[in-house]
């Protein structure tokens, strides 16, 4: 068991309960030798029964383009919601069509919103 | 018999320390910014490192001519800050940090921006509901 998983386990047995985490990811899957760690934590925290949002944006849209970022296939099984920013997307010419079916396209309000809520811990990456 | 002090709670702070240009990372960072404000929420943003750069009162309101587009307008970084500033009537904030400023050079900034300490970068923290920190230094 990773240290990350431990964390996370030990979060989700705390009387606190399940939490509920906005992680926003800016840096392409190519960023450098951390690329894919910060997707990563987003799969553990999902596995340990917390409420994710994964949000793509900037160079994170990447991760969401055709079905072969791993993570994001994994966080879609275990039920995260995948939010892929509508301007970026724009900005790189990725339509609807090229993303993943398990993203959805939607504006800054819908993050605005998320952060919003009492219980949304928010990260940027 | 002296009252408290209340502190004001912002609902969102932004900690920005990347330098513009260099990224989409201001775009961002303002574009979430005026997402909250339309939705009658209070943002703060910190400005850190090469970040106190864009609220220079020296940049004027305009950036240079576009020549494919003479006629448009183009505001300036502290242009921008400065019009987000005033129509967010008291929920939108700009800090920059003093050290960075100093260490930069950038001291002329608009009037409108707030300087602060690095010091008090924890006060700041426990001010807003979220905080985000954008980085790159």
């Amino acid at each position: 068991m990773t240290a990350q998983t431990a964390n996370a386990r030990s979060e989700r047995d705390s009387p606190a309960g399940p939490g509920s985490y906005l992680l926003i990811e800016s840096k392409g899957n190519w960023a450098g030798p951390t690329a894919g760690a910060f997707l990563r934590d987003a799969v553990v925290l999902a596995e340990a029964g917390h409420r994710v949002r994964v949000f793509l944006v900037e160079d994170g849209v990447f991760s969401a383009v055709g079905n072969e970022v791993a993570e994001i296939e994994r966080l879609a099984e275990l039920g995260a919601e995948i939010l892929v920013d509508d301007f970026s997307a724009a900005q790189r010419a990725l339509g609807a069509t090229t993303l993943s079916p398990h993203a959805s396209l939607v504006g800054m309000d819908v993050i605005a919103a998320a952060l919003s809520e009492d219980d949304c811990r928010g990260v940027w990456h | 018999m002296a009252g408290t002090m209340e502190r004001r709670m912002w609902d969102l702070l932004l900690i920005l320390t990347t330098a513009p240009h260099s990224s989409d990372v201001v775009t961002s960072a303002l574009r979430l910014s005026q997402a909250v404000l339309d939705r009658g929420g209070s943002v703060r943003v910190w400005a850190c490192g090469y970040a106190t750069m864009m609220t220079q009162d020296t940049f004027g309101d305009t950036k240079l001519p576009n020549t494919r587009d003479p006629e448009g307008y183009y505001p300036s970084p502290s242009a921008v800050v400065q019009r987000m500033i005033t129509d967010g009537e008291g929920r939108f904030g700009w800090i920059s940090c003093t050290a960075c400023t100093e260490e930069r050079g950038s001291t002329h900034h608009i009037p409108q921006v707030r300087h602060r300490s690095p010091l008090r970068l924890a006060t700041t923290v426990t001010s807003a509901k979220q905080t985000l920190y954008l980085g790159g230094a």
